[in-house]
């Protein structure tokens, strides 16, 4: 049923593109997002970038990802329906995503910006940003997110490759994995909302460029930047700390329990974070004893110290599906409650722009001109900003009249 | 025609003098412009608007002020000079007079690269003004003419444009005498570096005025005795009273004089004329017809007497050498630098923090610093913010003949005798002499967000507002709107679209974004940090990126400078494309200069360009190794270095180029100028979103979502509301115009006049 047919029926041959959502208002499994009109190929190619046009009339299976920060909106089949086979006779397109309000959004509000772009070069009247707006108003990206963050598929499909790199590790097992979902480090930068290094490095260069004449700021302030800058790259390059895991799978040879380097790490990393942080929350920990083939055939001797655990054997492949579905409870609870913070799948938006911001810290580097030394730090504050929030000119403006005294 | 007896008596002064057909003639006094105020801002103004064809009538105080540099005797400056080669390739005056005035030339920011490179330069204050007085007296269809502006006279708005009301003329006030203080504040007075927001509204009794005068009064002798333009004869006061002149168009630049109060110690005083001051006449007015007021603080280091000072311990700083002119047009700066002066470098110590701190009671200025400017401008501020540091001072010279030193960073408005106190424990300045002392000024400026990105006030049409009045300091900043309004004013009346200046096109289109869209509550002044778009817009290409829209679409360009910035286009188009045709291999470019670090790992060919790219490779050198055709490139020596530079951004302009468009783009998406954002009913925008576009009235889609708290959803919105109106606008234009006529009849009942 078509709860919502956008700005209504255009006159064939106007000229204008139009879309709406044309099913799934509200919480549902899937939403239909159609377009008509002659943009519609355009919209669609920009929407799955960098593929070209599905073959006509055929489901095929796209990621979406915003046109302009490439960020992924959601794996979406989408449908080509060129004019003038096609229900309204002009070209159309379907997009098929999953349903909720806030996924919704998302991609209209990527066709929004598709749209006003277009509208910008002439190609569009913008009668198709109707029915947009109050959409977007009502649904914010956190939602988006949050919507996301629940499919399931995205998460087994993680898991997965976790156990294989488990599995790879197998004769040597590393004693924990500080479960490092790309989205941690994100997540690290957000809970730092305004994270002091890039805007702090960034406004020594300016300031330098703005007030080098000013003995107070010659020394020093470069080598400040750089180090600060150095600080950054670390962070972002660091391996996720344990303390700043949000799931620490602790591994374990069920065989060699009572050596000392095992029974040290259940004392110094299981038995802590099963009983919380002094400030109440407790971290998720998943204790899996591997090489349960070599324990003799009348199991784990029962012991009063262990916490909860899953037996494994890589080698055998048994307890590997039990291991996985507890695995799985265990991040859908994490990413699940919305109180923790960044999704699991803004994983690929964070990488992006912490990558981008690594190569342009880098540039930054490289740079012998300080001009260009500092356009490589904002575009590597634009990259963590899209990630943070934040970071207009001003805010530098304050750390250079703060740090420095000037003018 | 006594009332207009300035001219003839400026012309005894300046015997060059040459008035245009319209000034020479039977005094009617219509002007197309009127300009009010001779400061940075009205100068540039006045003969903007003169280039652009209009009559124009620069109203001043005193003829003999204008050009006066009331503060730092200096131009330019990193962020600032930027400002002014932007004046400069609109054809604007400052560069010019610089090039003539300077005692000191020195590009800051050297090390740093061209983008963020600093012209800046030491200048004769005497100097400048003489010759910027020859310049504006010399030049055609500008009058100059003493006088006070007590009010504007308002007329109905047109109703083809937006505001409440139009301008067409000003009322002139009483000239009185001159009072010693006042002149003091017109020769030294408002400096550009400011202090911030004060509220300046308290009463000191009629007593306490007695120290502050005294000490003014003597510097009125001192100034006598030096043979400033004090000592000059002055020409008498045209005494115009309650008369008026029309003009099409007023640019308003009254610097800090709405309402200045002058501020040393605890002592407070008028800064404008005695009794019923023009300038608070012209405040009221502009008050009364709802322009949102704010308070600004700034103020001015102490002069210390030249002989006085003990410079063999200090550091000297001497010019660059060659000088590199502030203009475009000029190869040369008019001194050579061997005969140019050197300034000093000084610094505080714990004894300066120590006579500060200890006398805070005695400084009201600072004291009521409710919410100070980020940076730091005066002595005060610097010790209070960043205490147990030494600062430095700059001894700068105030002209090639001036016994005066201006001690740049020691702006104080502590009581005389604590400021000679504390000048004498900085090194080298142990038996300094003082002059005059530092002292604050309070005054009035107009919330920027009143105005339209041409300058223009919303509420009132064809008026306009320039300079320190907006809320900015400096003179580069004042008279980077001055060039601007002066171009408006002049359009405005030809009935041509504006001249507006984007931010993605020059630091003059930052500035003017900044103040217009998100207002000020600090002296505004510029930085390269404010500009996104840095790499893109810089000192050497002012003129590639304003001099043909100056020229096309303002008409304020002249001929010669046009094609001037004609030849140098086509010559770096011409150059850098020969300059990517030519390819070797990496190691032969090795080969050819060895000097180059040039990595011959690289298996691609090299383009001549990319070989530019190293520092430690020019033109020259590539055109000993590449003999044809680059040599040809040598020979203009401002060709080879932006060449040169356009090499050094090339990779990274590229990518700034396509965001450079996307912003572009947000900006050509108007939106309609009458909107009334509080009662909008067809558009779905939050209270606190209305509010903003309401006082702010952004032109385009680009300047609203640069409002903070305008939201992304706001902004599609307004986009579809946009649409819509245009469609049943459409629709309307086919049916008869009657609604149109009723809707301005109303609003002309809300006018007081």
């Amino acid at each position: 049923p078509c709860t919502r047919q956008g700005s209504g029926a255009p006159a064939p041959g106007s000229g204008a593109t139009i879309f709406a959502l044309s099913s799934g208002q509200g919480r549902c499994g899937i939403a239909v997002i159609r377009t008509s009109g002659p943009a519609s190929g355009q919209a669609l190619r920009s929407l799955t970038a960098p593929r070209d046009l599905p073959p006509a009339r055929k489901a095929c299976l796209r990621l979406l990802s915003d046109p302009r920060s490439e960020e992924p909106l959601d794996r979406a089949l989408v449908l080509w329906f060129p004019g003038p086979q096609s229900f309204t006779g002009e070209d159309c397109a379907e997009f098929h995503v999953h349903g909720g309000p806030a996924v919704v959004s998302g991609v209209l509000q990527a066709l929004g910006e598709f749209t006003r772009r277009a509208f910008a070069h002439g190609k569009l009247s913008l009668t198709e940003v109707e029915g947009l707006a109050d959409l977007i108003h009502a649904e914010t990206e956190a939602q988006r997110r949050q919507a996301l963050r629940q499919l399931d598929g995205e998460l087994s499909h993680l898991c997965r490759g976790w156990a294989e790199t488990l599995t790879k590790a197998n004769s040597n097992l590393t004693p924990y994995v500080g479960l490092d979902l790309g989205t941690l480090r994100g997540r690290f930068l957000c809970d730092h909302t305004i994270h002091p290094s890039l805007p702090q490095a960034l406004a020594h260069v300016e300031a330098y460029i703005d007030f080098g004449e000013d003995d107070n700021l010659e020394e020093g302030v470069l080598d400040q930047a750089d180090s600060e800058v150095r600080e950054l790259e670390e962070r972002l390059l660091s391996p996720i700390k344990l303390e700043q895991a949000d799931l620490i799978l602790a591994m374990l040879d069920a065989s060699d329990l009572a050596s000392a380097s095992s029974c040290n790490f259940l004392d110094t990393v299981v038995i802590p974070a099963g009983a919380g942080s002094p400030n109440g929350s407790s971290q998720r920990l998943l204790l899996v004893l591997n090489k349960s083939d070599l324990l003799p055939a009348g199991g784990l001797d029962p012991s009063p110290d262990l916490p909860p655990h899953l037996l494994l054997s890589c080698l055998t492949g048994e307890g590997l599906d039990g291991f996985l579905e507890a695995l799985r409870k265990e991040l859908a609870a994490l990413c699940g409650d919305p109180s923790t913070g960044p999704p699991l799948l803004t994983r690929a938006r964070h990488q992006h722009h912490l990558q981008g911001c690594l190569d342009a810290l880098g540039h930054y580097k490289q740079a012998k001109d300080l001009a260009l030394a500092a356009e490589a730090l904002r575009v590597a504050r634009g990259h963590l900003t899209r990630i943070t929030g934040g970071g207009g000119t001003e805010e530098i403006l304050d750390i250079i009249f703060r740090d420095f005294c000037v003018g | 025609c006594g009332r207009w007896v300035a001219a003839s008596l400026t012309k005894q002064h300046h015997p060059s003098s040459r008035f245009s057909g319209d000034s020479a003639a039977p005094w009617t006094p219509h002007f197309d412009v009127v300009v009010i105020g001779g400061g940075h801002a009205g100068t540039e103004a006045a003969a903007a608007a003169a280039r652009c064809g209009s009559r124009t009538l620069l109203l001043t105080h005193r003829v003999d002020t204008i050009g006066q540099m009331s503060c730092n005797p200096s131009f330019g400056g990193i962020g600032k000079g930027h400002l002014m080669r932007e004046v400069d390739a609109l054809d604007g005056l400052c560069c010019r007079i610089c090039d003539q005035s300077g005692v000191h030339y020195k590009v800051l920011n050297r090390r740093k690269g061209p983008a963020v490179w600093g012209l800046r330069a030491q200048i004769d204050r005497k100097l400048y003004k003489q010759n910027m007085q020859k310049e504006i007296l010399n030049t055609r269809l500008l009058t100059v003419q003493e006088g006070a502006v007590e009010d504007l006279i308002l007329t109905e708005p047109e109703p083809e444009h937006t505001g409440k009301y139009g301008v067409s003329g000003v009322v002139l006030g009483i000239m009185a005498t001159s009072s010693q203080y006042r002149r003091l504040l017109s020769e030294y007075g408002p400096p550009s570096l400011g202090y911030a927001r004060g509220t300046g509204k308290s009463q000191v009794p009629q007593s306490k005025y007695a120290e502050p005068l005294a000490v003014i009064e003597e510097l009125g002798k001192e100034q006598e005795r030096d043979g400033e333009p004090g000592t000059r004869h002055r020409p008498r006061r045209g005494i115009v009273d309650g008369s008026t002149v029309y003009a099409e168009s007023v640019v308003l630049t009254t610097g800090t004089f709405l309402r200045g109060m002058i501020v040393i110690g605890l002592e407070m005083h008028p800064a404008g004329r005695l009794g019923d001051q023009p300038s608070i006449g012209l405040a009221r007015t502009l008050e009364k017809l709802g322009f949102v007021v704010g308070r600004l603080k700034t103020g001015t280091p102490p002069r210390i007497a030249k002989e006085s000072i003990n410079f063999s311990i200090l550091n000297k700083q001497t010019p660059d050498n060659p000088s590199i002119p502030f203009s475009f047009i000029n190869e040369t700066v008019w001194i050579k630098p061997e005969d140019q002066l050197p300034c000093y470098l000084t610094h505080t110590n714990p004894q300066v923090d120590e006579i500060v701190l200890e006398n805070l009671h005695l400084n009201c200025h600072v004291k009521e610093t409710t919410r100070g400017p980020r940076y730091c401008p005066s002595i005060e501020s610097k010790v209070l913010r960043f205490p147990n540091r030494i600062h430095q001072v700059w001894l700068e010279p105030e002209g090639m003949d001036s016994e005066l030193i201006y001690p740049q960073g020691l702006s104080v408005t502590l009581p005389a005798e604590l400021q000679e106190k504390m000048i004498t424990c900085i090194r080298g300045l142990e038996k300094a002499k003082m002059i005059q002392p530092g002292y604050g000024v309070q005054y009035d400026y107009l919330d920027p967000r009143q105005i339209t990105p041409s300058l223009e006030t919303h509420l009132v049409q064809r008026l306009f507002f320039a300079g320190q009045i907006n809320g900015t300091t400096g003179y580069e900043e004042a008279a980077a709107q001055g060039v601007i309004a002066g171009i408006n004013a002049s359009l405005r009346v030809r009935h041509k679209p504006p001249f507006v200046i984007s931010r993605t096109e020059g630091y003059i289109g930052v500035l003017i974004d900044d103040l217009t869209t998100l207002g000020t509550n600090e002296p505004y002044r510029m930085f390269t940090s404010r500009a996104e778009f840095r790499l893109s817009l810089r000192p050497d290409n002012a003129d590639s990126r304003l001099t043909f829209r100056g020229y096309k679409e303002a008409g304020c360009v002249s001929q010669q400078r046009y094609e001037r910035a004609t030849w140098m286009k086509s010559s770096l188009e011409e150059g850098i494309s020969v300059l990517k045709s030519i390819e070797f291999s990496s190691s032969k470019w090795k080969n050819l200069i060895p000097e180059a670090s040039i990595s011959s790992g690289k298996s691609l060919p090299l383009r001549a360009l990319d070989v530019l790219k190293y520092e430690e490779v020019d033109i020259e050198l590539l055109a000993k190794a590449v003999p044809e055709p680059l040599k040809e490139y040598t020979k203009c020596r401002e060709l080879a270095e932006r060449l040169k530079i356009e090499a050094t951004y090339e990779s990274v302009l590229f990518h700034q180029q396509q965001e450079i468009k996307e912003v572009q783009r947000d900006e050509a998406l108007q939106l309609p100028k009458d909107l009334d954002y509080l009662t909008l009913r067809d558009v779905s925008l939050s209270r606190e979103v209305r509010e903003k576009l309401h006082f702010s009235r952004p032109q385009t889609i680009g300047a609203a979502s640069r409002i903070p708290g305008v939201t992304p959803a706001a902004i599609i919105n307004l986009l579809r509301f946009v649409k819509t109106t245009q469609q049943r606008q459409a629709a309307m234009d086919r049916l008869p115009k009657t609604d149109q006529r009723l809707c301005n009849t109303d609003k002309l009942e809300d006018r007081q006049l």
